[in-house]
């Protein structure tokens, strides 16, 4: 099984996914944002980072790269397509994904770990967590307050296309880090094969790195292969 | 061809908060200044060839079609001359 990892002028948790997606047993390759063949891949990574230092929106530039447009056929395809941070807005920028991610609420650029409800686990990214499971992982991100239009949240929300939910890790009152709405932390499309979260699952999947959380997302890509 | 100098304005719509312009709301009033409120957006002044001023309104509206977000962005053309 062999996953593409996605580097923009800017990207900087390319390395990270690498090391996740090869912790799973996953061959991981980059390819530079110019790349227009993604044949050959089973799956595509698009990772966090500042590409083009987030100018006009974050994401807003790479989601015009030439790579984008294989990416969408990619999509298309029922492959997998996963975007965790500046990949998420990428994705909602290229509109693979509804919604858009705007700036936190406190204007911070807010760096910590999280509680994220796990929502459903009949996607391969979730099969191996229980429903309704808190997982602790890390945000570092300043756009990240998931937006969407009444009609849409209610769409995702009916469609059961909210996977993740910021969810407090204790007792805490005050768990929603951004400002989302109805607290969402990462969707699928309608289809279920593109997933995008802000928190970083690749950045939890060593004790060493605090915790093994997101470990799970990136072995149940294998098991859905493995059948 | 004729130059062109498009002005695009691009503002978060109507209804979504703006915490930036937030911001600078407290900050005004801190100063004594009691504004109402603020929002922040974007200019931008780009620079094209056209045939004529009809098919360069055409060209400029595009663009800002192009890089404004509709999912929490509206556009304006708020002007468009033609250059020396």
């Amino acid at each position: 099984m062999k996953w593409a990892i996605v580097r923009f002028p800017g990207s900087n948790c390319d390395e990270d996914a690498r090391f996740a997606l090869e912790k799973a047993g996953i061959r991981a390759e980059f390819v530079w944002h110019t790349a227009q063949d993604l044949r050959g891949f089973d799956g595509v990574f698009l990772p966090g980072g500042f590409s083009y230092g987030d100018y006009l929106r974050a994401g807003a530039l790479a989601a015009k790269s030439p790579v984008m447009a294989e990416v969408r056929r990619f999509a298309q395809e029922g492959r997998y397509v996963i975007g965790v941070c500046n990949g998420f807005q990428v994705l909602t920028e290229a509109g693979l994904l509804p919604g858009a991610l705007l700036a936190n609420l406190n204007l911070h650029f807010t760096c910590k770990e999280v509680g994220v409800r796990v929502e459903r686990t009949d996607l391969p990214f979730t099969r191996l967590y229980r429903q309704g499971q808190v997982l602790r992982l890390p945000i570092a991100h300043a756009e990240g307050r998931y937006y969407a239009d009444p009609e849409t949240l209610k769409r995702l929300e009916g469609e059961g296309q909210v996977v993740f939910r910021y969810a407090p890790l204790g007792e805490e009152a005050h768990y929603n880090p951004n400002g989302s709405l109805n607290d969402i932390a990462g969707i699928v499309n309608e289809r279920g094969n593109v997933l995008g979260m802000m928190p970083h699952p690749e950045r939890a999947v060593d004790p060493i790195l605090g915790g093994e959380d997101g470990l799970p997302l990136f072995l149940g890509l294998v098991q859905e292969v493995a059948g | 061809m004729p130059r062109y100098q498009a002005t695009l304005l691009i503002e978060l719509k109507d209804g979504i908060l703006d915490p930036q312009g937030r911001a600078v709301e407290g900050v005004l009033q801190g100063l004594g200044h009691p504004v109402e409120s603020v929002r922040v957006g974007k200019v931008l002044e780009v620079v094209f060839q056209a045939e004529n001023l009809l098919q360069a309104e055409e060209k400029a509206k595009a663009l800002g079609k192009l890089l404004a977000n509709p999912v929490m962005e509206v556009f304006a053309l708020e002007a468009l001359k033609e250059l020396p």
